[in-house]
């Protein structure tokens, strides 16, 4: 993962729209700037493994890789799958929620709609959901350190995040072997 | 005429899902759906077991990972019942080895890794059912 070390000695690494990274580094902090988005950060704290993603709408029906990314349901699946590849249990997680802000008055509530999506989603995997900085009408700053499971948000006025061009997922998602 | 038509129509083949998260049944509802299958859900071993009962799915795709019965214990069941023909794929985040190798004698078709890249699904299963 590219990275930049700060003068705290610890490497910011930015999680952009529709991005998922996970990590057990002590020294990693992932960040991303939210709007009407939302980023859950999950922690397993006997593995020390954490990770946080970032969606932008709570659901929809297409099913084209490129555009399920973008998808809660998909960030929260690739999320999960990827700290349980690194050794976190799903029973174990927990949960923090922030995001889903009204950036747009009179429009569809979209960070509504992702804030619903998260709880609801927590509630049927049981996970629990531990903290939450959610709704309101500003953007937001994560700072998540995954390996301790320690999350900072704070609202910003000036930072709104620019639409990101999805880089194709990894070639080795979703492989398929047959015997 | 409408006798012709209906002769004409595709019975679209059928996939039971069995999977505990029901995200994931979710999405991959979505995206068998969106390829045209008609879709059956069950949440584990057990439960795929009682929807089989008496039911002949075109495919099974499943977790291994799964309470009551995992999906070890159900590929053996169902090819322990003679199904011996019914294509299974197991979809799982599990990768290594000796788990594939556990499936493949169990009687396993094929291997995904979750979380399942929807092109490549659809090539793996036109691959066992066409």
């Amino acid at each position: 993962m590219s990275a930049l070390t700060n003068r705290d000695g610890l490497r910011r690494i930015t999680v952009a729209q529709g991005e998922t990274k996970v990590s057990d580094e002590e020294d990693v902090i992932l960040t991303t700037v939210l709007g009407s988005c939302v980023a859950a950060c999950f922690y397993d704290p006997v593995a020390r493994v954490g990770g946080i993603n970032h969606y932008l709408l709570a659901d929809g029906t297409a099913s084209d890789s490129a555009s399920m990314e973008r998808y809660g349901v998909y960030a929260m699946e690739v999320l999960i799958n990827a700290m349980l590849a690194m050794g976190a249990s799903r029973h174990r997680l927990k949960a923090r929620i922030f995001g889903g802000a009204q950036m747009h008055a009179g429009f569809r509530d979209i960070g509504g709609s992702n804030i619903e999506f998260a709880r609801g989603f927590l509630r049927g995997e049981r996970i629990p959901l531990v903290g939450e900085d959610t709704g309101g009408f500003s953007a937001r700053r994560v700072e998540f350190r995954p390996a301790v499971g320690l999350a900072r948000c704070r609202s910003v006025t000036d930072t709104m995040p620019k639409p990101v061009i999805r880089q194709a997922p990894p070639p080795s998602i979703g492989d398929v072997e047959f015997f | 005429m409408t006798g012709t038509m209906m002769g004409e129509m595709k019975v679209p083949k059928t996939i039971m899902t069995v999977d505990d998260s029901p995200s994931m049944r979710m999405l991959l509802r979505a995206a068998l759906s969106d390829l045209g299958y008609a879709v059956v859900e069950a949440e584990d071993g057990v439960h795929a077991l009682e929807k089989l009962d008496g039911f002949e799915p075109d495919l099974l795709i499943t977790d291994i990972n799964m309470p009551r019965m995992d999906g070890y214990g159900l590929i053996n069941e169902v090819r322990g019942q003679g199904r011996r023909s019914l294509p299974i794929l197991v979809l799982t985040t599990e990768s290594s080895d000796e788990k594939k190798q556990r499936a493949r004698d169990a009687g396993a078709t094929g291997w995904i890794v979750k979380p399942f890249h929807p092109e490549k699904l659809a090539a793996a299963i036109r691959r066992v059912l066409h």
